[in-house]
Formats: structure tokens, sequence, C-alpha cells
């Protein structure tokens, strides 16, 4: 059975029929377009499909589209402000944060999650929030050091 | 001597950064076509059965299908990169849990998997063999009877029940090797079944036209060898077949098999439409083309004071069902099984054979993690029982300048012994450690910069911005910016004035593509052909422009220098702006390039430093040295990257990661099952370069892709013997075969 669901993807409002059992990770890829969420292991443990619904950092391949029915939904195509690269993404850049760059919307979703919450972690609160999320290209010591450096240019941004 | 670089040895930003963190990056489950379908595949539930009836009449009719077929639907034509052995869709039997045995294309891929659903199968299930050991006996069932009739095999198959390929390697006479020995050890292993574990599962988009051209997206990483197994199984000619470039989601060796591409070009056909197969990473882990699982045997002769005389060994490698994922029907790397070091006697067998398992592909340094486990694993045995340091047992008899290898062939550059010195200087080795149930452990590999061919050119526009053109997919290495600095070295410009375009199969002959640690040697060197045969028609339009010969031009720093009185400078940007009068066109250097065998190799020696909880055998890592003998590094963040995130898949390799197989059913099927390392795992990592030295790729430059990747499991297994004295000869080191070890060397005590 097809429901209505009307919520709003990177600022824009959307008012859509979804089958019941439509995940999100497939209505933003493949009814919205919005390609950049990706889906790697299907079962909520890889962190590639990671999307933040009402700022909170959810796993879209194990979410069904009608539970973010009036949500606000921001995806990797939704993390540059006005044109520009978030500090976050400028830090996966400039640190070896990603190789084949597969895992990283996920990756920089997850990071700016933790830092709109704990702006100044330590490594160790890096390392455990960013379990939840895989790569295998980097051995990680990239990504790490991306999100040590992003906190420190958005807490310099701050000031 | 130094040379001075301007962008060669700079950390310079890939471009493709701010696409790749921005979602903009187009993978192959993103693409979509006009009136795309899906593909979705129904697989065995038996390793080895004789299909008696497919029905997919039900199917057929459910809405949204638009084809469902099975093998009988399709000619019968084998594929494979060498050996042709696989059937597209199986026909009469199945041979592994997993193998395809009907598809469908829908509409969505809700309304594909529900069809699935409908597909009658009736199997009848015959003995299988899942020990390759077992396969090998005459009593064992034969699962392909009618080898002899394949394409492919390089050699007739060996009389030997199942095994496809049998291969030698060695030197000297190792009996005699033997008999002079003072003492022989006997030592043997087994590695386990590894999944590559990118994180973008097998895909694929096919589009064929009215008139039979297919158009492919795949995320395969050597196109070119892809095209021509398609050619060879469809039956149609190369220049009918284009594969788009597109960006790819993590290699290590799994992407260059023809994986779900054969079939969907079967539903297209049936469809008469478009269609896209995407595998979920539950059929990742079932069914791709995972690591070989190795079964080692080493026996070693060695004189009283340590030194090698003889290395005998054999391998037998769990090939799976077929021998069709791997471009050459044996695992080059098995030859190392004589180790990094000087062995007069050698002699090793190599077995590759057929199981009802899973068939089995390439990953990062093929054979190479299961050799090196072994042969570091057996050294350190050794060193144990003649009561010599590890460190000063590597030193006696590691390979130095001059020497053969174990083979009998020879490397120019030996630099084995100082990776050995660093490694051992860099994790303070033989110091005491700072705490109980701690050790070290060492291991020692080599990988050469693999041989190729490539084709580029490189053009200039009448502003001065450079073009690459080639037709080599991103795989994530950072390619494209390291030729970028190689090009942009060569023409004395600033590397942002260089872009790198991906071009598709039609546009060159050939590639081999991303593999082997072939690209820095291989396509760099064919862009730096393609840079100097621009940058020598650039000299001459500059002569002729100043009325001069082009023995009188130089070019330094983005200008010609006009010798002369006085000497002129014009800048490159005002030679092609006078010469380039056409908008759109440029002058073009152009190069084919088939790289020849490496003349050096590589080494690399890892030191790793565990503790072990000998209450539940817990091993953690807390730091790994990793030294590298390296040549010139174009781009140190890129080769730094490759370096880290192969230690790390080392890592899980040797301590978490297998794909547990029940009578040929693997049971962790999910990535929260089957472990790989999380960024919590990750040790202090140093790593350690050598004083640039020697190389065949552009600027003095070697490959970086594989070698870290291959040490670690043997350092780390020898570290945990080093902190508790236990031994654990198969892989993965597990606390459960830690602890076991632990009580065996307990009750062993006098």
């Amino acid at each position: 059975m097809d429901y209505q669901i009307s919520l709003k993807v990177n600022s824009t409002d959307y008012q859509q029929q979804v089958p019941a059992r439509r995940l999100l990770v497939d209505f933003l890829r493949y009814d919205l377009g919005l390609t950049g969420t990706k889906e790697g292991c299907s079962v909520g443990v890889c962190g590639a499909c990671a999307v933040l619904l009402d700022g909170e950092m959810v796993a879209s391949c194990i979410t069904l589209a009608v539970a973010a029915d009036g949500a606000e939904i921001t995806t990797i195509e939704g993390i540059a402000e006005g044109g520009r690269l978030h500090p976050v993404q400028q830090a996966f850049i400039d640190h070896g944060g990603f190789q084949c760059g597969i895992c990283t919307p996920g990756q920089v979703i997850a990071a700016k999650a933790l830092l709109d919450v704990n702006p100044t972690p330590t490594e160790d609160e890096i390392r455990q929030w960013m379990m939840g999320n895989l790569c295998r290209c980097t051995g990680y010591y990239g990504i790490l050091e991306s999100v040590i450096n992003a906190a420190r240019t958005l807490q310099e941004q701050a000031r | 001597m130094t040379t001075a670089f301007t962008t060669v040895g700079t950390p310079v930003a890939r471009a493709e950064g701010p696409d790749k963190v921005s979602g903009q990056t187009l993978y192959t489950a993103d693409v979509d076509l006009p009136g795309m379908l899906w593909g979705k595949v129904l697989r065995s539930p038996f390793p080895h059965a004789r299909i008696v009836n497919i029905d997919v009449s039900r199917a057929q009719e459910a809405p949204g299908v638009r084809a469902a077929l099975t093998g009988r639907d399709i000619p019968p034509a084998l594929v494979g990169r060498l050996l042709r052995d696989c059937p597209v869709l199986a026909r009469d039997r199945v041979r592994f849990v997993g193998e395809k045995v009907a598809a469908v294309a829908a509409d969505n891929p809700e309304a594909a998997q529900e069809a699935l659903l409908l597909i009658d199968v009736e199997y009848e299930e015959l003995p299988a063999v899942f020990d390759a050991s077992e396969a090998m006996q005459a009593s064992a069932p034969s699962l392909h009877p009618d080898i002899e009739s394949y394409v492919g095999l390089p050699q007739p198959p060996s009389p030997m029940n199942n095994v496809f390929a049998h291969n030698r390697w060695g030197k000297g006479e190792v009996e005699q090797g033997f008999r002079e020995s003072d003492r022989v050890f006997e030592h043997t292993f087994s590695a386990q079944l590894m999944h590559q574990g990118y994180i973008e599962p097998h895909a694929c988009v096919v589009r064929v036209d009215d008139s039979g051209r297919v158009e492919m997206w795949v995320n395969n990483k050597a196109p070119f060898n892809l095209r021509s197994q398609l050619s060879a199984v469809w039956d149609i000619p190369e220049n009918r077949i284009t594969l788009h470039p597109i960006s790819i989601g993590g290699d290590f060796g799994g992407k260059g098999s023809f994986m779900d591409t054969p079939l969907c070009y079967y539903l297209a056909i049936h469809s008469g439409r478009p269609v896209k197969m995407v595998m979920d990473y539950l059929q990742e882990l079932m069914a791709a083309n995972p690591r070989h699982p190795a079964d080692i045997a080493l026996k070693t002769g060695v004189k009283n004071d340590g030194t090698l005389l003889a290395r005998e060994a054999s391998v037998v490698f769990n090939s799976g069902a077929y021998g069709a994922f791997k471009p050459r029907v044996y695992l080059g790397g098995a030859d190392h099984l004589g180790g990094a070091y000087q062995v007069p006697h050698v002699s090793i067998d190599s077995y590759m054979v057929y199981t009802n398992n899973v068939p089995c592909g390439h990953m990062r340094a093929p054979a190479k993690p299961q050799v090196h486990f072994a042969v570091e694993s057996h050294m350190d045995m050794i060193a144990a029982e003649l009561g010599l340091d590890p460190y000063e047992f590597r030193l006696r008899n590691v390979i130095r300048q001059g020497d053969e290898t174990p083979t009998g062939g020879s490397w120019e550059e030996v630099r084995a012994e100082e990776t050995i010195r660093r490694a051992a200087q860099a994790s303070g080795w033989g110091q005491p450690k700072d705490r109980p149930n701690a050790g070290r452990g060492m291991a020692i590999s080599d990988q050469p910069p693999g041989a190729g061919q490539s084709e580029a050119s490189v053009a200039i526009d009448a502003e001065g911005k450079v073009e690459i053109r080639m037709a080599l997919w991103d795989t994530g290495t950072g390619a494209h910016t390291m030729l970028r600095q190689v090009v942009a070295e060569e023409l004395t410009v600033p590397v942002d004035d260089v872009r790198f375009t991906v071009q598709n199969t039609d546009a060159v002959a050939f590639d081999s593509g991303s593999g082997g640690s072939r690209v820095t040697y291989t396509a760099g060197q064919t862009a730096l052909g393609a840079a100097r045969d621009l940058k020598a028609k650039l000299v001459q339009q500059a002569a002729g422009l100043y009325e001069t010969e082009k023995e009188y031009v130089t070019l330094q720093g983005g200008t010609f220098v006009i010798e002369g009185t006085p000497a002129q400078t014009v800048p490159i940007t005002e030679v092609t702006a006078r010469v380039i009068s056409e908008p759109g066109n440029a002058i073009i250097g152009e190069m084919t390039y088939s790289a020849t065998n490496s003349p050096v190799t590589s080494y690399c020696t890892q030191v790793a430093e565990v503790e072990v909880d000998p209450e539940t055998g817990q091993v953690r890592v807390e730091k790994i040295v990793t030294v590298h003998d390296v040549g010139a590094i174009i781009n140190p963040m890129t080769h730094q990257g490759q370096i880290e995130g192969g230690v790390i898949q080392g890592m899980g390799y040797a301590l978490m990661e297998e794909l547990v197989a029940e009578e040929g059913r693997i049971s962790n099927l999910t990535l929260g099952d089957y472990k790989i390392p999380t960024m919590p795992d990750i040790p202090k990592l140093e790593t350690v370069l050598l004083e640039p030295s020697t190389g065949p790729a552009p600027f003095q430059s070697k490959g970086i892709g594989e070698s870290s990747n291959v040490p670690v499991a043997g350092a780390i297994a020898n570290a945990v013997y080093d902190a508790v004295g236990a031994r654990v000869t198969s892989l993965p080191i597990t606390p459960e075969k830690v602890l076991r070890a632990i009580r065996e060397r307990e009750s062993n005590k006098p």
C-alpha cells in the first residue's frame, strides 16, 4: 500500500507517494535522485547510508521512508553551505580522509553529527563515535586526522 | 644526487576531492538510464547438485517483470578472465552455494526480488567436497570432468583429481640441501577465506541498442580485459562493446572480475531495456570472488649457525567451484615461498584445486599474504628451536645485493637488509617491554611494481591548460592526481593547470587497468611519454616562432628560453596563444607504452607490537612499524594512504576476518557478522621510508599499492608468540586459538 509523506530534504519540501516498504535510502537515491547517499551493507552497520533525520544520524538503509514523514533530512548534498564546502568536507580533502570515496558521504555526515553535539571531542571520543562508519581504503588514519582538524577549524571559526 | 622537483614530492590534493566529499561522484549503482530495469538473480542453496528442472513461468507473469531467464535461455558459452570454466547461468549442475541459476529483470528492485520467490527449481543433491586436500584424492567427486575442453588453460591440467593448475618453482637440489643441513624443520600453516571488504558491492548497467551495440557501466578496474572476456562469451566483436568510465568504490583486487556483467547483457537483450544489477552485501559475502584459503607445508634445512640451506614448500589453494575469477590460472605470489632470503636449494609446488566452495579471485598481492604469514611464522619457529633472535636469524639469511632469489631470479638494488635494520631500530627491538604479556614480531616481504600496457594523450590548449586523456578508471588510489603531477613536472606548469579526463574504451586500443602495483609505473611512464612528446612539439613550435632551431630552445618553469644574444624568454601560454589559432584546438602529445618487468622490487619489513590477554586470548595490536624500500615519492599523501589502508587490511586478515563456511555455506553473511577493523581498532602506526632509491616509474618512483598488507599477519603471529609463547599457525589469530595455544604450551611444560 502507498502512503503520502511530506518531508524536507536539504531545505526543499517534498510531498510524495511511497510504498510502505520503500526504504529511506532508496527513496532518497531513486525517487529524489540524491545518489550521494550510498548503500553498502544494507543492514545498518557500515554507515555509508548515514543521513541526518531531525539532526540525528540514522542509517537510511534500515529506515523506512514513511518513518521520515514530517521530518527534516540532511543528506551529503546538503552539507555545503552557499556553495562552499563545510569545514568537515574540506578537512577530508586536506588530510587524506578519503580514497575511493564510497564511504565518504557517510563519514562526513557522521563527523558533522558528532561535532554538532560535541565541538571539542577527544581523540578517543572521535574513535568511538566513528566506529559505525566502515572504511576499507584509508585504515582510518586520514579520517581521524580529518575529524580532528575539522573540529579545530570549526572552533576557530566560532571564536 | 637530489633532483629539485616542483610538483613531484608534494601532497597535492586530489582533483576529485570536492565531488567525493559532497556526494557528486558517480558510481555504478548511481547510473540511471531511461527505461532501465533492475536485474536480480536466484542462487543455488546447494553446494553441489544436479538441476532437474527450473520453472520460471510464474515469475515471468509477475507484475513488473520483463524477463526471466534460466541457463537454457542463453548460449552455453563459459566465461572466465583467462580460464573459461564458469557458466553465465548454471545449466545442468551447480557447484557452490550462491551459484546463479535464474535471473529476472523487472521495473523496480522490489518487483524483481518478489519474482525470484516465484521460481521453482528442482535439485538432486550430489556428493560434495569442501576440503582442497580431500578434493585432490581420486575418491573425491570430479567437479569439472570436461576440463580438457575448457579454453584458457595455459598448460594441461594436472593428472591429480580436481587440480586445474600445478606450478613449480625452484633451484638447486633440495634433497642435497637437506642432507647438508644440521637440522630440518617442518611446519604446516593455513590461511582463511577472506573478503576484499570494499564498501561498494559489485554493480553493472548494460544497454544494448537496436543495432546490437553494447554500452556498459561497470565497477571493473580492468575494463579492456573485461571487454575481451565479454566479447568471447557473447560472441560479438570487441568493437561493438563500449565501457564508460565510472568511479570504483574500492577494489583491493576484487573488482577485476566479470561478476554479473555477462548475465546483465542477456537480461537487456531479452527485455529490450537497459538493465542494472547491484549485488547486495549478503551476495557479496556469499558469492563474489574472495581471497583464496591456503594450506601451506614448509620444510627447511639449516646449519647449526642458522644459515638456511634448503626449502621445500607446497601450497594448496582452495579455489572453489571455478577458476574463472583469476587473470592467470594460478596465483603468482606462490613463488614467494622461499621468502626474502638467500636459500641455495629450493623446491616450491603450488596446486589450484576445485572444491564446492565459493570461487576465489584476486586480493591485494594475490597469494603473498598467505605465503608470507607461513614463511615468516616458520622463520620464527626455527629461530626459537635454534635459540636465535628472530631479527638476527633474518639478518643472517636475508637476500642481499648480488644474491639469487629463491626461485633463481635477481633484483637490482636489493635493500631488504636495510628495511630489517630500520624496522628493528624504530621498534626498539630487543629492548624490554613496558608491560607484561607484550610482544614484538617481525616479518618481511617484497612487491615489485607490475608491468602492463597503457595509452595516453596530453593536450595543451591556447590558454596553456593541459589535459591528460587516458582510459584509466579511478579506483580510489589517487592515480589521476599522481599522473597530473608527473605531467605537470615534465611540462614545468602548475599542477592546477593539468586536468585528467577519463576516456571510455573506444578512445584507445588497450589499457591494463589498475592492479599489481602497476599504475605508477605503467600508466606513469605512459603519461610521462605523452608529456615528453607534447613538450618536443611545443619546443619545435617555439623555435619556429623565433626562427631558430629546437636545439636552442629549452623549457624551464613554464617559460621557453631561446638561446641567442640576448637570450629571450617566452611563456608557454604565449606560444600556445600564437600557435593555436582556432578555439578548441590543441597541441597533442601521444604515447603508447608497454612496460617490461621491473628490474627492482620493493621490500617491506614490519614489526608488530601486541598485548595478549592470557585469560581470554584477546590480542590487542598496540603499534605497527612499517618500513618501505621506496623510490621517489610522487605524492606523499596518497602514498601514505596506500600504506595505512594496507596495514589495517593486513591487521583484519591477521586477527578477525574470515568467511566462515560450513559445508560450503557461508554463515557470516553481513558486515555485522563479518568483522573488519573499525576506527577504535587501529594501532599506533610508524612509517619509515628508506632514502629514495631507483625505480622504473617516472622520476625514479615505484608502486606502493600492495606491499603494506603482506607482512602484517606474520608480524602479528610472531608478536603473539613473543608475548605469551603461544604459536598460532592458522589465520585468523582469534582469541580461541590463542587460548588453545597457551593451554597447549602450559600442558607441554615439563
